[in-house]
């Protein structure tokens, strides 16, 4: 689905940060947080059309919806994340609960329930975890047996227990993934179907807004018409089809909180006054702490962006650009948080200051919809084969296309970002010729590499234009220094990085840094301290003290 | 149908404003843009007379750059019924007095205006001086500074706002007002159906030609006001020494804090 003109969609933000100031401010979420509590009738109030209607923005225009697209949805989901990431989980489950309906469903289950969902406000709640089974589905132990009549199956009851589900002990409705004869098939489960329990609310590390529960299966019976597209043993396919959507909006998780807690820290640093001067003046300061998180976020940004509009162009299967995404913003997120409390010293360590829960709710993000080692296993996984496939051109072509605009200009770092692509594409290479990715450890390594090489090719390429996205809060010059500094800082990484193993795991790769051409990534480096510097003034011209 | 007009302006959010003190402009740089709080309260005021009144008709009409078609369409989510821009490189530069007449040429255009409702002012400029300029261009009664109106019959009662209270004023229609807002006024926004509804209104844009403004007065070549310097105003310290006891001091420091209006 195309998304909104960005017009329309920025005065949707709006409304959510206006209803967000008039309804969540600190004091509230922060008592919620303490209690542990979800904020249920908010969440019912953000659901009512008159006031938000914020669940129909991901339901289809034919069923009641609004029928938003992807990058709407990244953009309501940064925000959220800006607002409480619990709050935001909430939501999400609900947008990630009727996927299966979307993706798998009939055309009568897609008007029944979608347009249920829609009128009635329902919550959703996507049901795969198990006990014994995370990331990998394949060890699934809830059943759906066949209720047969006259030797037609006329149902299923479903024995099983799921654990960590957002909205379990809220939801109106459960899309629940279960092992039918057939295979694992999604069912829809009412609320109060009989056998059917959620357990106690999760006593969590962060998100303590957001419900999460545990959910008990026993013998619970559901007609075959809540197989979710009629043909048991799609369940598989159909979660897997939409991880490039589901994981974009969790990267924006990832970034709304990053940006929220670095924004705290930038303010902050401009009223605490040490040694004679306010913090944001120094050094050792901003381009430790606040600095270098800001160019991951706004690469973070610029990935996820290009991801979103490709998915509203009409591409499809973007799995591995989903974990991408995911991987990148969610760590840059976390890495911001982690620095943002240290930024206040030792008042980032009181609840007083939103950096303490901040830092405790974006963990999660790092963990769920595939942990971030899934991811990089994902990545690699995805990636390799393409490196295969086109006999190590698949980096090499990318790397041309920067080398091409960079000779145009090179104020994006188009060109440190060919030597990143280059080293990486030489780093594959190398690892192929001696076998590396035999062990384990070196996937995951490359599926790390291959993220941030990928973010470098992005940023470089989106900051080289001058007219920025309206998400951007920058003037072009301070992108442009921030894409530079991240090319350079991503070429050196590869090569250190990506050297290090193949050197590490092999005696006979000694001539790595030359066919990687260290000494030109070397070479490339200078620049950084004015660049950092005009960036930090601009964080500070920005984000200014209130 | 009888036709109400609202004037409405894109305003950077001064909250976030400063002011560069070398060169004396505003720092721009990451500034978001709002609709102008007391043209926002204009449109809750129009809105509430629609509910009373549904025969009147709401347009709303701006003058700015492409960009400012976003506070018109948020106008139109909260419920108003047509949205004109007024959009034209020549209308730059254009001081109170040429927006007030390209404004009033382009109301002239639209339809006969009924009432006419402005924020009191702008936040970013803070002159107060489009809303009369209008009244004084189309030659109808104005009142300023309203907190409150109403309509009985043909007459328009407005609680305006003075410097000790307020007056009760009654004019007849057409007429213009420019309302201030409670303080503390929640202003509404928009639901997300609201929104998305409103790309079912068109958004006219209309440039100087449209509305058959005279070159000679908008833009630059129009406005008789120069901006020499815009700087913050100086931060007056008064510093008051008490010398007396206790109980004293405090009934002294009471009457101080009276006279100023800290209290009541």
């Amino acid at each position: 689905m195309p998304s909104f003109d960005p017009i329309t969609r920025e005065l949707m933000i709006d409304s959510l940060r206006d209803y967000a100031r008039k309804k969540l401010n600190y004091d509230f979420i922060r008592e919620k947080d303490r209690l542990n509590e979800c904020p249920y009738e908010i969440l019912r109030e953000m659901y009512d059309p008159k006031i938000l209607g914020i669940h129909l923005i991901a339901i289809p225009k034919e069923y009641g919806g609004l029928g938003g697209g992807t990058f709407d949805l990244y953009r309501i989901c940064e925000e959220l994340a800006r607002i409480d990431l619990g709050i935001a989980t909430s939501v999400f489950a609900t947008y990630l609960g009727m996927d299966p309906i979307n993706v798998g469903g009939t055309p009568e289950q897609k008007k029944y329930y979608l347009s249920r969902i829609a009128k009635e406000g329902l919550m959703v709640a996507y049901c795969a975890t198990e006990p014994d089974a995370g990331s990998d589905l394949v060890n699934l132990k809830t059943k759906a047996e066949h209720v047969t009549q006259n030797g037609k199956v006329v149902g299923y009851r479903i024995t099983g227990l799921k654990q960590w589900i957002s909205n379990g002990g809220i939801a109106d409705l459960y899309t629940v993934l279960a092992l039918a004869p057939g295979g694992p098939s999604w069912f829809v489960v009412e609320r109060n179907t009989e056998g059917f329990t959620p357990a106690h609310h999760e006593d969590k590390h962060g998100i303590r807004l957001s419900n999460t529960a545990g959910l008990s299966f026993d013998n619970v019976y559901v007609p075959f018409e809540n197989l979710i597209g009629g043909v048991e043993g799609q369940g598989l396919i159909q979660a897997q089809a939409v991880f490039g959507y589901t994981r974009l909006m969790v990267a924006a998780f990832g970034l709304g909180c990053g940006w929220s807690a670095l924004e705290t820290a930038i303010r902050y640093s401009q009223q605490r006054i040490q040694a004679g001067g306010p913090l944001s003046e120094k050094q050792g300061y901003m381009f430790k702490l606040i600095v270098p998180n800001a160019i991951n976020l706004e690469a973070a940004r610029s990935y996820i962006e290009y991801i979103a509009r490709r998915i509203d162009n009409g591409e499809h299967q973007l799995q591995t650009e989903g974990a991408i995404a995911k991987y990148f913003a969610t760590e840059s997120g976390n890495k911001s948080a982690e620095d943002s409390i240290q930024a206040l010293g030792g008042y980032g360590y009181t609840r007083d200051f939103p950096v303490e829960k901040i830092k405790r709710d974006v963990k999660i993000t790092c963990i769920y919809e595939g942990t971030n080692e899934i991811m990089e296993m994902t990545i690699y996984r995805g990636r390799w084969q393409e490196h295969l496939k086109t006999r190590g051109e698949y980096y090499m072509s990318m790397a041309r296309e920067l080398e091409e605009i960079s000779k145009e200009n090179n104020e994006s770092g188009a060109y440190e970002a060919s030597l990143a692509l280059k080293a990486l594409a030489n780093i594959l290479e190398e690892c192929r010729i001696n076998k590396l990715t035999r062990h384990q450890y070196v996937t995951f390594v490359l599926g790390r590499l291959i993220s941030m090489a990928e973010h470098a090719y992005v940023f470089a390429k989106t900051a080289f234009n001058d007219t920025l996205s309206g998400t951007v809060k920058f003037d072009s010059a301070t992108y442009k220094a921030m894409s530079r500094v991240f090319a350079k800082n991503t070429a050196l990484k590869i090569a250190i990085e990506g050297g290090w193993i193949v050197l590490g795991l092999n005696d006979k790769s000694s001539s790595v840094f030359e066919k990687i051409n260290m000494a030109e990534i070397e070479k490339r480096q200078y620049g950084i301290l004015s660049d950092m510097e005009l960036i930090s003034k601009s964080l500070v011209g920005v984000f200014k003290s209130k | 149908m009888r036709n109400i007009f609202v004037c409405i302006k894109q305003v950077p959010d001064t909250t976030e404003v400063k002011i560069n003190p070398k060169t004396g402009t505003l720092i721009r740089q990451g500034v978001p843009s709002i609709l102008n709080p007391y043209d926002h309260f204009a449109l809750v005021c129009a809105l509430k007379l629609k509910k009373e009144n549904p025969d009147f008709l709401i347009n709303v009409i701006s003058m700015g750059p492409p960009q400012a078609k976003s506070v018109i369409q948020l106008a139109l989510a909260l419920g108003c019924d047509n949205g004109y821009l007024l959009s034209d490189p020549s209308f730059a530069g254009s001081d109170t007095w040429a927006t007030s007449y390209a404004l009033s040429m382009a109301i002239k255009k639209i339809a006969k205006p009924d009432l006419i409702i402005c924020g009191m002012q702008a936040i970013d400029g803070d002159t107060a001086q489009v809303g009369p300029g209008i009244a004084a261009q189309l030659a109808i009664p104005q009142i300023t500074f309203c907190q409150e109106i109403e309509l009985r019959e043909n007459k328009l009662i407005a609680k305006k706002h003075i410097d000790d209270g307020y007056d009760i004023v009654e004019t007849s229609l057409p007429c213009l007002v420019t309302m201030s807002m409670p303080k503390d006024f929640e202003l509404p926004f928009p639901s997300f159906v609201d929104i998305v509804q409103s790309l079912s209104k068109e958004i006219k844009i209309y440039s100087a030609k449209d509305i058959g403004a005279d070159e000679n007065l908008i833009g630059l070549a129009g406005s008789p006001t120069q901006v020499l310097r815009i700087y913050p105003p100086p931060r007056e310290v008064k510093t008051v020494y008490i010398k007396s006891s206790s109980v004293e001091a405090v009934e002294r420091m009471i009457e101080i804090m009276r006279n100023e209006n800290f209290i009541k």
